[in-house]
C-alpha cells in the first residue's frame, strides 16, 4: 500500500515535470483531472448532507460510475428514501421511486429542478461531462497554494453550446485533484460553486473526499457531500446501468 | 291635433317632464355606450385571439388538437400545402410553424415556454407578431441561432438581447433536444400571457433541434374579409386526405364563442333591466299627470270625446317623450363612443382586463343592429306600458270626474 501511493506520487511528479507551467495546456488539464476523479469506473458511498439556515437532512448514497457519462445512484439511508435512485446514461436520467413502483425517464420540464432537494440540479448530474464536450478552456493562471500549483483556468461555453452558464472557471492542482469549479451567469456573476473542502487518500489516490455545492446567493444553504467508501476499477459490468437494475438493484 | 295638445300638456309641468327626460336618456345613453363598449372589448379579444397564432383556420394532423405532441406533426407538409393552394381563395394566406411546449431556461431561471418555429415572412402577415413591437430585430433567414422572447418572459428570466435562452424538449426519437438561441428580438404583445407563453424560432431551427425533418406542428390560414368560414372549412375537409382535421377559430376558441353568445343574452338582459327601471318611471309620471287631469278628461268626455281619442292623446304624450329622451340618448351615446374613438385605456386595471382576456386599450364601437334593438325595446315597451295610464284616463266618466273637485 504504502509502496503504491509512493510510486503514484512518483509518476504524478513525473507527469507535473513534463508539463512545465508555460506549456500547460487548459483542454489537457481538464481532460486529465475529470478522467482522474470519475477513473475507468469506481463505486462510492457518499453522504450527502443537505443543510438550510433552519433544518439540515442527511441522506447516505451507493453510487456506481462508468467511464465519463454513465452513473447510477441509490439512497440506501434513512430508510424511508432507500431504494430511490437515479440513472443516468448520457444526457439522459431515469428515476426509481419505490413508493409508486415506478421508473420515470426525467422529462426535460424536470430537468432544471433540483435534486432530491439538494442544491444541485437534475442538469448538474445529466450534465456533468457537458464541461468537457462544451466548453472552450483556458489558463488564466497558476498559483501557489499549500505546496501544490493550482491552475486557474477560464472555461467559456462554445458558440452555440446548450448550455445555460456564461462562464466557469476551475481550480484544478497540478496532481489533476479537482479544487473547485464555479458557474456564472452571462453577466460574468457568481451563480453557484462546487468547492472541494478536504483532500484525501480514497480508492488509491488522492481524492476530494469532500465537497460542498453553494449557492452564491444563500450565505447558510449548501449541499455537502462526503465520501465514506470509494473503489476504483478497471470496468463494471454494462446490465448495473439499466432501468431494469435501477428498479430491481442487485449487488454483484 | 293630439300632438299639439300633447306637446302643451307636456310643458304644463316642465320639471316633471324633465326629470322623465332625463331619465329615458340616461337609460338609452347607458345601453347605447354599454354595448359599444362590450362590443369593442369582444372584438378586440376574437381579433386577438385570432392573431395569436390561431388564424381563422387550422389544419393539423388528428389527435393533435387533444394531444400536442411531436409524434403527431403533420409528416407530409407539402401534400396539405398542395391542397390548401387548390382550395383557398385567392387572398388567402397561409403559413405552416412548428410548435412544442419546451422549457427555456438560463443561468438563474427556467420557464415552460411554448416554441414556436416560424417562416418570417409569411408569419409576419399572419399573426400578432408581425405587427407587436419588437426591441431588437425580427428573424431572417440566415439567423438560425436566434429567438424572439416576450418582454414579460425577458424580464422574468432577468435576461436581454443578446443572451442566450437554453431550450429544452423531447425531440422525435424521444429524448431531450437541447439547443441554445441568443435573444435577437423582445416582443410586446397586447397579453402579458402572450409575452410569457410563445418563443419564436426559425422553423428550420426547431425542425433540426428536434430532428423533425420537413414535419410541421400545423398549417394556420387567414381568409381575406368576406370569404364565408364555414364553407372553405366544409371545402377543405372534403379535399384533404384522411388523417387530417380542420378547425374554424369557433372550434379552436371555444371560449370566444361562448363569449359571443353570452355576450348577446347579455346585452338583452341589460336592455330589459334598463328598461324595466325607465318604464316603472314613465309609467308613474304619466299616471300622475293623468290622475291631475282627472277633471280636465271629464269634460273633454263630457264635450263628447271618445275614449280612443282620450288614448291616442295620452299615448302621443309618451310618443314625445320617448322620441325626445331617444333622440338626445342616442346623441349622447355616439358623441360618447367617438369622443373615446382613440380608445379606453385600462391599463390602469391591467391585471383585471388582462384575467378577464381583454386588451389594454378598448376601441368602443357602435353597431347598428345593437342601436336598433336597444331604441326598438325602449319605444315599443315605453309606448306598451304607457297604455296602461292611457286606459285609465280613458275609463274616467264625467260623473267620477266631477266628483273628484
Amino acid at each position: 500500500m504504502h509502496k503504491k501511493s509512493l510510486m503514484m506520487t512518483l509518476i504524478l511528479m513525473g507527469l507535473c515535470f513534463s508539463a512545465p507551467a508555460w506549456a500547460v495546456d487548459a483542454n489537457e488539464v481538464v481532460n486529465r483531472a475529470h478522467e482522474y476523479f470519475r477513473g475507468q469506473a469506481s463505486f462510492s458511498v457518499v453522504e450527502m448532507r443537505i443543510h438550510r439556515p433552519d433544518w439540515e437532512r442527511g441522506m447516505t448514497l451507493k453510487a456506481y460510475t462508468q467511464g465519463l457519462s454513465d452513473s447510477i445512484f441509490f439512497v440506501i439511508d434513512p430508510p424511508k428514501d432507500e431504494g430511490n435512485g437515479t440513472l443516468k446514461k448520457g444526457d439522459e436520467m431515469w428515476m426509481y421511486n419505490p413508493k409508486v413502483n415506478r421508473v420515470i425517464k426525467v422529462p426535460p420540464s424536470m430537468m432544471s429542478q433540483s435534486w432530491m432537494g439538494s442544491d444541485f440540479s437534475n442538469n448538474d448530474l445529466a450534465k456533468s461531462d457537458a464541461i468537457l464536450k462544451h466548453y472552450q478552456h483556458s489558463l488564466e493562471k497558476t498559483e501557489e497554494r499549500d505546496g501544490h500549483k493550482v491552475y486557474i483556468i477560464k472555461s467559456m461555453p462554445k458558440e452555440g453550446a446548450p448550455v445555460v452558464w456564461g462562464m466557469q472557471r476551475l481550480e484544478i492542482r497540478d496532481d489533476d485533484v479537482w479544487m473547485s469549479q464555479e458557474f456564472y451567469d452571462e453577466d460574468l456573476e457568481l451563480v453557484k460553486a462546487l468547492t472541494t473542502q478536504k483532500i484525501k487518500q480514497m480508492g488509491g489516490r488522492l481524492f476530494p473526499a469532500v465537497w460542498r455545492m453553494q449557492k452564491a446567493d444563500a450565505k447558510n444553504a449548501y449541499t455537502q457531500v462526503t465520501y465514506q467508501e470509494l473503489r476504483f476499477m478497471e470496468d463494471l459490468p454494462d446490465r448495473i446501468f439499466t432501468v431494469s437494475n435501477l428498479r430491481n438493484p442487485r449487488d454483484f | 291635433m293630439f300632438f299639439k295638445m300633447a306637446w302643451r300638456n307636456l310643458w304644463r309641468n316642465p320639471r316633471r317632464t324633465t326629470v322623465i327626460l332625463i331619465a329615458v336618456v340616461i337609460g338609452l345613453w347607458s345601453l347605447l355606450f354599454l354595448n359599444a363598449f362590450m362590443r369593442g372589448a369582444i372584438e378586440q379579444m376574437v381579433e386577438n385571439n385570432i392573431s395569436i397564432l390561431t388564424g381563422h383556420l387550422k389544419v393539423q394532423k388528428t389527435g393533435y388538437h387533444s394531444d400536442p405532441v411531436i409524434e403527431n406533426s403533420i409528416t407530409q407538409p407539402d401534400e396539405v400545402k398542395g391542397v390548401l393552394a387548390k382550395v383557398l381563395p385567392k387572398e388567402a394566406r397561409y403559413t405552416s410553424r412548428v410548435r412544442l411546449q419546451v422549457v427555456a431556461s438560463n443561468a438563474r431561471h427556467n420557464a415552460g415556454v411554448t416554441l414556436v418555429g416560424i417562416d418570417p415572412e409569411a408569419e409576419a402577415e399572419m399573426s400578432f407578431i408581425g405587427d407587436a413591437p419588437l426591441q431588437g430585430r425580427y428573424l431572417s433567414a440566415d439567423t438560425p441561432h436566434k429567438i424572439l422572447a416576450g418582454r414579460a418572459l425577458v424580464e422574468k428570466m432577468e435576461t436581454q438581447l443578446e443572451y442566450k435562452l437554453v431550450l429544452m424538449g423531447q425531440d422525435t426519437q424521444n429524448e431531450i433536444a437541447s439547443r441554445a438561441f441568443r435573444i435577437r428580438g423582445i416582443f410586446d404583445a397586447e397579453l402579458e400571457s402572450t409575452e410569457k407563453q410563445y418563443v419564436f424560432v426559425l422553423k428550420q431551427a426547431a425542425q433540426d433541434m428536434l430532428r423533425m425533418g420537413p414535419a410541421v406542428s400545423e398549417f394556420s390560414v387567414l381568409l381575406p374579409e368576406g370569404a364565408l368560414l364555414p364553407g372553405v372549412a366544409q371545402a377543405l375537409k372534403e379535399a384533404l386526405p384522411e388523417g387530417y382535421r380542420v378547425y374554424t377559430w369557433r372550434e379552436l376558441l371555444p371560449l370566444m364563442d361562448a363569449y359571443l353568445k353570452m355576450f348577446d343574452g347579455f346585452i338583452y338582459l341589460w336592455t330589459v333591466a334598463v328598461f324595466i327601471a325607465m318604464g316603472f318611471g314613465l309609467v308613474n309620471t304619466i299616471l300622475m299627470t293623468v290622475y291631475e287631469r282627472m277633471h280636465e278628461f271629464g269634460l273633454l268626455k263630457a264635450l263628447g270625446m271618445k275614449s280612443g281619442w282620450i288614448i291616442r292623446e295620452v299615448l302621443a304624450e309618451a310618443f314625445l317623450i320617448l322620441v325626445l329622451g331617444m333622440a338626445a340618448g342616442n346623441g349622447l351615446g355616439v358623441i360618447t363612443v367617438e369622443a373615446m374613438s382613440g380608445g379606453l385605456d385600462l391599463s390602469a386595471f391591467a391585471a383585471g382586463a388582462e384575467f378577464a382576456g381583454m386588451s389594454r386599450i378598448i376601441y368602443p364601437r357602435i353597431v347598428l343592429q345593437d342601436m336598433l334593438v336597444a331604441n326598438g325595446v325602449v319605444f315599443f315597451l315605453g309606448l306598451g306600458v304607457s297604455l296602461y295610464p292611457a286606459l285609465k284616463a280613458a275609463r274616467f266618466t264625467p260623473v267620477e270626474a266631477m266628483l273628484q273637485t
